[in-house]
C-alpha cells in the first residue's frame, strides 16, 4: 500500500463530515426487517455498536501517542468519527423498534471487560502495539460484520447509512496501514528490542487476556447470527495482505504477531490457541456483574439523537 | 453598557503632580511654522501603552504630540473586553503602572471595568484629554523619506504628520469570528468575547461558547448562571491553576494610601514571585515539573469524573501555551447545565454546530472566546518606510525588530509590543514601562540632536534577532505545541526569551551606535 500524504488525508476528513441529522430516518424501508431477522439483527447491531465505540476509544489513546501533530489531529478526527459510526447503529436500532426510549444496549461481558482494558490501560501502550491492533479490529470485526449486514438486510436507509461509514472506515484502513508500515522502519534489532520490552508489560498481558476471548465471542456471535465462519477468516486475510504489503510493514514485529495471530483464530484445528480461549470465554460467562466497577463516563456518550 | 469611572485616588494625583514637570520645551517644526501640523510624536492608541507613552514623554518635556484613538473612548484591550467575568491574571497591584499606583483596588485580581476605570483615572489625573483625537482610526503610516515625516492616514481622509511615531495599537486589538466551514449559515446570535453584546439576554437561553482558553474560563463560571443550557467546545486544554483572589480590606487601603511605601513593597514582592515563575513557565525545568503537578493536583481536587480529566488535562508542557488561573472554571464546568464538548467542530449550520461525533449541538447564541488575531507575521495596517518599503511584506515570514521596538528601514517608529516582546510570567505593564522609557529616550535624541531619521541598522538588528531565536530554542514555547505565540511555521516572533529583569535590561541602554543617523535640513 502506497505511503499517504497525511495532510491530504487530514483535509479529505474534515471536508467529508456527515452528520446523524444528514439521514431520513423516517424513511420508508423499516418494514423490510422481517420478524425471524429482528431478534438476531439486534443482537447483532449491539456487538456492532459497541465495537465501534471501543474503537474510538481506541483512537482516543493513539491521539495521545501520535508522533506528529498530523497524525494527532487524524486520530481525534477518528475517535469522533468511530463514535458516530456508533451513534449512527444505535439510531437504525431505533429506527427498528430494538430500543426503548434512553435505552442503550448492554455490552456483551468480553466486550465490557476490554472496555475496562481500554479505560485503565490503554493510554499507557505504546503506539506500536495500538496501531496494530485497531486495524486488525477493523478490518475483521467491522469489516465483516458491516458487509455481512448489508448481504442481509435490505433496509435503504441502512445503505445509506453504511455507504457513509464504509467511507469513514476506507480513510481509517488507509490511516491504519500506512502507520502499521510507518511502525516497521528503524535497524531490526531496535524495533525487535522495544517490542519484547513491550511484550512482557503486565498491562499488555492483561489486554491479551481480555482481547483473546473477545475475538472468540465475536466469532460465536457472528456465526450463531447466521454469517459464515469464512467471511470472518476472509477479512483477516484481508490485515496480512495489506498490512504486508511492503517490507517495511513486514519488518514490523507487531504486524508479524497479529498476523500469526489471525492465523491461530482461523485454524480452527489449533486446540492449543482455542481450548484455553474458548474455556476463557465460558468463564467470563460466570463473572458477576457486581464485580465489575461502575462503567467509565464515556461510556455514557452514546446517542442515537440526531440533535442535542 | 456603562462604565464607571472612578475618582482617581490621592496617591496617584500625588505622584502625577511630583512627576509633570516639565523638562524642556518641544521643538517647533518648519511645517508647523507654515501652517501646516507637525507633531514632534504621533501616538497610535489611547489605551495602557498610548497614555503611558503620552505620561512620559509630556515629563521628558515633549508636549507637541496627539493621540489618535479609533474608538470614543480610551482603554484599549480593557475596553473591548467588558464580558461577564472579564478580569486580569495577574494582580492588579503588578498590573499598574509604578508611577501611578491605586491604593484602592478592590479585589487582587481586578475585573475589567475596574481596569478600565483606572485607564481613566490616568487621562483625568495627568490631563491627557486634549491630546486625544477620538475616533482616528489608522488605515496607513507612511515615510516620507524627503522631510523626514511620518504621515498617518485616518478613515475619513485626514493625514496626520509626525516626526516620530509611537505604534500603541497593542498586540491584542483586534478580534474576528474564527473560520469554521459553515459560520455564515448561522441564524442565532454570534458574539465575539472582545465584542460583547451586552444589550443581549442570556436568560433561558441555549448557548455554546466555542474556544477554552484565557477570555472562555472567564466568561463561562458567569454564563452558566444565566442560561438553561451551555455547551463548552473545547479544542486545547489549557494549564489551569488556581487563583488567589480575594477582595482587598479597608484597613490595606487606607495603609496603601497613607503610607505608600507599604503598596510599594507588596509590588516588589509581587514582581520577584513573579520572576521565580519564569523558572516554571519559560524554561523545563524541575520547578515546570512542579508547577505540572500542582495542575494536575487541582484538576483532580475539582474534578472528580477521570474521564472529564482526562478531557481537561494538557498533553503539553506547562508554559508551552498561556497558563490560565481560575478557581471556577472547572466547578462550572460541571454544573447540570453545563457540557464539555471535545469533539471536533465539523462545522455549524442554521441552527447550531455539528460536531463530528455526528450529533447537531442545538442554541440560540454561539459566542466565540478565539482570541484575538495577533500579527506575528503583518501589520495591522500598512507600514511604509523608507523608499517605500513595506513592513508586512519584510515581515511575511515571521516579525523581527530591534530590542523588540525598533524595525531598520523604519525610522523614528516605535513599536509598543513589537516582534519578541511578550511576558509569559509577569505582568504586561512591567515591560510596557521599559519599552516606553527607550522610546522616550530615543524620541528625545531625535529632537535634541534635530535628526531626520534615526534608523536601526540592519546588522545590529540580525544580530540582535540571532540572540534571541537562539535563546527561544531553549524555551518551552519552542517545545514543539502550537499556540497563538507561533507562526505556522513555528517562529516565535512573539515572546521575550527570559526574565522580566533582563528585559529590563536590554532595555535600559539606549546605544545611539546602534541607528543610523541623518540629520535634518538645517535649511528647511
Amino acid at each position: 500500500m502506497p505511503q499517504l500524504d497525511l495532510e491530504k488525508t487530514l483535509r479529505r476528513i474534515k471536508e467529508n463530515q456527515w452528520a446523524l441529522a444528514d439521514i431520513d430516518w423516517d424513511a420508508p424501508g423499516r418494514e423490510m426487517i422481517t420478524e425471524e431477522q429482528w431478534p438476531k439483527l439486534k443482537a447483532f447491531m449491539a456487538d456492532l455498536t459497541w465495537i465501534e465505540h471501543i474503537g474510538a476509544r481506541g483512537f482516543a489513546a493513539m491521539a495521545k501517542k501520535a508522533p506528529n501533530d498530523t497524525l494527532k489531529e487524524i486520530y481525534t478526527w477518528f475517535h469522533a468519527e468511530e463514535q458516530r459510526h456508533a451513534n449512527a447503529e444505535l439510531a437504525l436500532m431505533q429506527r427498528w423498534g430494538m430500543l426503548e426510549e434512553g435505552e442503550i444496549p448492554e455490552p456483551n461481558i468480553n466486550l465490557r471487560l476490554t472496555i475496562e482494558w481500554l479505560d485503565k490501560y490503554s493510554d499507557d501502550m505504546p503506539l506500536s502495539v495500538l496501531g496494530s491492533v485497531i486495524p486488525m479490529l477493523e478490518v475483521t470485526l467491522d469489516g465483516a460484520l458491516c458487509k455481512f449486514l448489508l448481504d442481509e438486510v435490505k433496509d435503504p436507509v441502512c445503505h445509506e447509512v453504511f455507504k457513509k461509514i464504509n467511507a469513514d472506515e476506507a480513510r481509517h484502513l488507509g490511516v491504519d496501514f500506512h502507520v502499521l508500515e510507518m511502525m516497521g522502519h528503524g535497524p531490526m534489532y531496535r524495533l525487535a528490542l522495544e517490542s519484547i520490552a513491550t511484550a512482557i508489560n503486565p498491562k499488555l498481558l492483561l489486554g491479551v487476556a481480555v482481547y483473546f476471548p473477545l475475538l472468540n465471542r465475536m466469532r460465536d456471535n457472528i456465526v450463531t447470527m447466521g454469517l459464515k465462519e469464512e467471511k470472518l477468516y476472509e477479512a483477516m486475510a484481508k490485515f496480512e495482505k495489506y498490512g504486508g504489503e511492503t517490507p517495511e510493514g513486514r519488518r514490523n514485529p507487531w504486524y508479524q504477531v497479529m498476523r500469526l495471530h489471525g492465523k491461530w483464530v482461523i485454524d480452527r484445528k489449533n486446540r492449543f490457541y482455542h481450548v484455553p480461549v474458548d474455556a476463557a470465554v465460558k468463564a467470563s460467562n460466570y463473572i458477576p456483574k457486581s464485580w465489575l466497577p461502575e462503567v467509565p463516563s464515556w461510556v455514557n456518550k452514546l446517542t442515537w439523537h440526531t440533535t442535542a | 453598557m456603562t462604565i464607571e469611572i472612578r475618582k482617581p485616588a490621592k496617591a496617584l494625583k500625588g505622584t502625577t503632580a511630583a512627576r509633570t514637570t516639565v523638562h524642556r520645551s518641544s521643538s517647533k517644526s518648519a511645517a508647523a511654522k507654515s501652517g501646516e501640523h507637525v507633531y514632534d510624536t504621533l501616538i497610535i492608541g489611547a489605551g495602557f501603552a498610548g497614555l503611558g507613552t503620552a505620561i512620559k514623554l509630556r515629563e521628558a518635556g515633549v508636549h507637541n504630540v496627539a493621540i489618535l484613538e479609533r474608538a470614543a473612548e480610551v482603554g484599549g484591550t480593557w475596553r473591548d473586553n467588558q464580558y461577564p467575568g472579564a478580569a486580569c491574571d495577574i494582580p492588579s497591584n503588578l498590573y499598574s503602572f509604578s508611577f501611578a499606583p491605586n491604593p484602592n483596588w478592590s479585589r487582587s485580581y481586578s475585573g475589567s471595568q475596574e481596569i478600565l476605570a483606572y485607564v481613566h483615572s490616568l487621562v483625568n489625573d495627568f490631563g491627557l484629554e486634549k491630546l486625544i483625537q477620538y475616533q482616528q482610526n489608522v488605515t496607513r503610516v507612511e515615510l516620507d523619506d524627503a522631510q523626514g515625516l511620518w504621515m498617518i492616514h485616518t478613515d475619513g481622509g485626514r493625514v496626520w504628520k509626525g516626526k516620530t511615531v509611537i505604534m500603541a495599537s497593542g498586540p491584542l486589538a483586534n478580534a474576528s469570528f474564527p473560520k469554521i466551514r459553515g459560520i455564515e449559515n448561522f441564524k442565532g446570535k454570534k458574539i465575539h468575547s472582545a465584542q460583547w453584546d451586552h444589550d443581549y439576554d442570556f436568560t433561558g437561553k441555549r448557548v455554546a461558547v466555542v474556544g477554552t482558553g484565557a477570555s472562555a474560563i472567564q466568561i463561562i463560571p458567569e454564563l452558566v448562571k444565566k442560561v438553561d443550557k451551555l455547551k463548552v467546545f473545547q479544542r486545547t486544554p489549557a494549564w489551569v491553576m488556581p487563583r488567589p483572589d480575594f477582595s482587598t480590606s479597608e484597613l490595606s487601603k487606607k495603609l496603601f494610601a497613607k503610607l505608600p511605601f507599604t503598596q510599594k513593597a507588596i509590588r516588589e514582592a509581587l514582581y520577584w514571585t513573579h520572576e521565580s515563575m519564569a523558572l516554571a513557565v519559560i524554561w523545563s525545568s524541575p520547578v515546570t515539573r512542579l508547577g505540572e503537578r500542582l495542575g494536575q493536583a487541582f484538576l483532580k481536587s475539582q474534578v472528580p469524573d477521570p474521564w472529564m480529566r482526562r478531557q481537561l488535562k494538557p498533553d503539553y508542557k506547562l508554559g508551552c501555551k498561556r497558563i490560565l488561573v481560575s478557581n471556577d472554571y472547572y466547578p462550572a464546568l460541571q454544573k447540570e447545565n453545563c457540557e464539555l464538548i471535545t469533539w471536533p467542530i465539523a462545522n455549524i449550520v442554521e441552527q447550531g454546530i455539528r460536531t463530528s461525533e455526528g450529533i447537531e449541538h442545538r442554541v440560540d447564541c454561539i459566542v466565540f472566546a478565539t482570541g484575538f488575531d495577533v500579527p506575528k507575521s503583518g501589520t495591522p495596517y500598512p507600514i511604509l518606510g523608507v523608499g517605500g518599503r513595506e513592513l508586512a511584506k519584510e515581515w511575511q515570514r515571521g516579525a523581527q525588530a530591534y530590542k523588540s521596538i525598533n524595525v531598520s528601514g523604519y525610522p523614528n517608529l516605535y513599536i509598543m509590543f513589537g516582534p519578541n516582546s511578550g511576558p509569559g510570567h509577569n505582568s504586561a505593564l512591567v515591560y510596557m514601562e521599559q519599552q516606553i522609557a527607550y522610546a522616550v529616550k530615543g524620541i528625545r535624541t531625535i529632537l535634541d540632536s534635530n535628526l531626520k531619521m534615526l534608523d536601526v541598522k540592519p546588522d545590529v538588528q540580525a544580530k540582535h534577532n540571532a540572540n534571541i531565536q537562539k535563546r527561544l530554542a531553549k524555551t518551552n514555547w519552542n517545545s514543539g505545541c502550537k499556540s497563538w505565540y507561533l507562526t505556522e511555521d513555528g517562529f516565535n516572533a512573539t515572546m521575550f526569551p527570559g526574565f522580566a529583569t533582563q528585559y529590563a535590561a536590554q532595555m535600559s541602554k539606549f546605544d545611539v551606535k546602534a541607528y543610523r543617523q541623518v540629520k535634518a535640513d538645517v535649511t528647511a
